[in-house]
């Protein structure tokens, strides 16, 4: 009954919805634990899916569960500390729309069906949306509505793609489930042309989601606007459930054998991405808005590594794990500069080394993390995606790749120093950093370091089992 | 024998006057500038609109369950949302006029562009296609390239909305002109899980907190976060 954990965070998130505000907070920690408890034990294969015809283990749905539950109860212990600082009119509403948010993300984890995992990635959208308009201002109203009215036309979009891989079993004359799982066993026969338009419609309503250049306009907004650790969820998660979405199908085309035309949509969105964040990155002058461009980024090289095939494949799926784990870190600690300075614009801000140390600490070393320097996993991701690009003879677009690293890591670390050792204009602390909001931080980070330096073997075989229905493979 | 295919005959006249009603919907909406107006033909475009699986061919042996779930498609599509929609604009007094960023005519224009894009394409899928109504897939390209279109150039936020469903709406003819056998149909029948997205937008719209923090609920306000 691997359905649990989607169906605790559910009721647990009516239950908090209608507590007290410390209840609440209680039952949020409680149901983390609870739901990573039941993630692992899925992963040890101790509990199955009750309803096979809807739900699947998947070995990359198992990984980005994984991720996300383990991101998940760091975020919601980060939250009961900055909640209690934070004015927010309905701190019930936050709560339970975190759960309810957890409960849709693990659904596209484990979602077989089409048109199930479909409905999971619009729920996500419907769940995620109160929390970005939790501070209840103008802008926040503006990134919510964006968010909603740009994820819903990629929505709707991605239905029309579902219709049209129908559609070519139809043509294909095949009579099997409407799951991943079944039509990959047949997907020899599927007619071609309508596989492809549909694959073209799922990229783009799934990758409006996910953050791929140019259907990203929602992304940066959205993740500015969302209270801290709502970003972190935002983007130590829900990217990857998207990013599930565009693999599923990937993988369908893959064994459809037409893995060279979904490849080389995955690396020009994956390009196109780095490259829009490069730019934007460069002049944003709030620092929130710069790590949501990282994500952008960030989504980008993975698709990039999961369009290039081979060594870059499993270099993605390392990039997804760790640019999770520092990501969200990173979301988190500019939670406390937030609340320490009242502002999102870098210029109010300075001098954090000396004002805020623990979270200057967390926040530079994710910085680190972030744009690829050892010992933080994506040095190692980003390495090997270069590596499996040469390998694979494509040294233009990996020269491109290279490039957009070095522009965004420029831009970034402009914002980064002048953050962290500028004098800063008027040194009014407003809320001091404690070591509840900046412990979760650590954690994540020490988390990354870890599985740079010893990746479980477990991890290690899901990682090799997951992307070798992608024809990827740590031999090149 | 006849009788028969005189029975065919007017089944396949009735989908094509559907059809053609439809497209005029569209038509009408794009050149509409009262927002009252808009909503009206949006009623009526939603009840063509799921009305027209009814007068297909290859629908012809629906059972008992679809005719349910098309009832409640007319309900949703045509009544439902937009009678929200009404109330929504009776109930923040927004200025009635529809704002457009791309004038009316070029907005007709442009729909007729649509007609033979939607003609075009439809030419270029005939071979692989199962429909035998060629005017169905030009309507249903029609349709959801204009609801596309209508989100993009109008500054309403209201108006976005109604874009949106319109774009829906081509979303599900595209289904239900694809829709043959039989698991097919009840993928289609999931985009009503959509409306649910309108709903929740006309509901922001409505809410009382949107209201008040604008005077005038417009999307041209709905600009204050961008990249400098």
């Amino acid at each position: 009954m691997l359905e649990l954990t989607t169906i605790i965070p559910f009721f647990a998130g009516i239950i908090a919805i209608f507590m007290p505000v410390r209840v609440g907070r209680g039952i949020l920690v409680l149901t983390a634990l609870l739901h990573l408890q039941l993630t692992v034990m899925g992963w040890l294969g101790k509990i199955t899916p009750a309803f096979p015809e809807y739900f699947a283990v998947t070995d990359e749905g198992m990984l980005i569960l994984l991720v996300t539950s383990f991101v998940f109860l760091f975020i919601s212990i980060y939250a009961v500390s900055y909640m209690s600082e934070t004015e927010i009119s309905s701190e019930p509403i936050y709560t339970g729309c975190t759960l309810f948010f957890l409960s849709t993300m693990t659904m596209v984890t484990m979602a077989d069906h089409i048109i199930m995992l479909w409905i999971a990635i619009e729920a996500t959208t419907l769940m995620s949306a109160p929390l970005i308009f939790l501070h209840r201002s103008k802008t926040a109203l503006e990134a919510t509505w964006k968010y909603v009215m740009i994820c819903s036309v990629g929505i709707a979009l991605a239905l029309l793609g579902c219709f049209f891989v129908v559609m070519s079993m139809d043509l294909g004359g095949i009579h099997v489930p409407i799951t991943f799982s079944s039509l990959g066993t047949v997907a020899d026969k599927l007619d071609p042309v309508w596989l492809k338009a549909g694959f073209i419609f799922l990229v783009i309503g799934y990758g409006t989601k996910m953050g791929l250049a140019p259907m990203h306009t929602w992304l940066p907004d959205a993740h500015s606007e969302a209270p801290s650790p709502a970003s972190a969820l935002l983007s130590g998660a829900l990217l990857n459930c998207a990013f599930l979405g565009v693999y599923r199908c990937h993988q369908l085309l893959y064994q459809a054998g037409l893995g060279d035309f979904s490849s080389n949509i995955l690396v020009g969105f994956g390009l196109f991405s780095m490259l829009i964040a490069a730019i934007f990155i460069f002049h944003q002058t709030g620092y929130k808005r710069m790590l949501a461009y990282s994500s952008i980024e960030n989504m980008g090289i993975i698709a990039f590594g999961i369009g290039i095939g081979g060594l870059a494949t499993y270099g993605a799926m390392l990039h997804l794990i760790h640019h999770s784990l520092i990501k969200s870190s990173l979301f988190l600690s500019s939670g406390n500069v937030l609340l320490g300075y009242g502002s999102k614009l870098v210029n109010k801000t300075g001098n954090m080394a000396k004002l805020f140390p623990k979270t200057f600490t967390a926040f530079f070393a994710g910085f680190a993390g972030i744009s690829g320097f050892p010992p933080f996993g994506i040095f190692i991701s980003e390495l090997l995606i270069i590596m499996g690009a040469f390998q694979q003879g494509r040294s233009v677009v990996v020269s491109i790749f290279i490039f957009a690293l070095i522009l965004v890591f420029a831009g970034a670390s402009r914002l980064v120093t002048k953050m962290c050792f500028a004098p800063c204009e008027n040194p009014e602390i407003l809320v001091k950093e404690n070591w509840a909001r900046t412990l979760p931080s650590f954690a994540l980070l020490a988390a990354s370091l870890i599985l740079c330096i010893w990746l479980p073997d477990s991890i290690y075989e899901t990682i090799i089992s997951a992307i070798a229905t992608i024809g990827g493979s740590v031999n090149g | 024998m006849i009788e028969l295919s005189s029975a065919f005959f007017s089944i396949n006249h009735l989908s094509d006057a559907l059809m053609s009603l439809t497209i005029l919907s569209v038509l009408m909406s794009l050149g509409s500038n009262r927002l009252m107006a808009l909503v009206k033909i949006m009623a009526f475009q939603g009840i063509v609109v799921s009305l027209t699986p009814l007068f297909l061919e290859h629908h012809e042996s629906m059972n008992f369950s679809s005719i349910i779930l098309l009832l409640i498609m007319l309900f949703i599509k045509g009544m439902l949302i937009p009678g929200f929609m009404y109330a929504a604009v009776k109930k923040i007094k927004i200025r009635r006029e529809v704002e457009p960023i791309i004038g009316y005519h070029a907005s007709l224009f442009a729909g007729l562009l649509f007609i033979l894009l939607g003609a075009f394409i439809a030419n270029r899928l005939h071979i692989s296609l199962p429909v035998e109504n060629d005017l169905l897939l030009i309507t249903a390209i029609t349709t959801l390239s204009a609801g596309l279109f209508l989100l993009m150039s109008r500054r309403k936020a209201i108006t976005q909305v109604i874009g949106y469903l319109m774009m829906e709406n081509g979303i599900y003819l595209i289904g239900t002109a694809l829709a043959k056998e039989t698991h097919t149909m009840y993928v289609v029948e999931f985009g009503v899980l959509l409306d649910l997205l309108v709903g929740i937008m006309i509901m922001g719209i409505v809410l009382h907190n949107i209201n008040s923090s604008y005077n005038d609920v417009d999307t041209a306000l709905l600009g204050q976060l961008k990249d400098n």
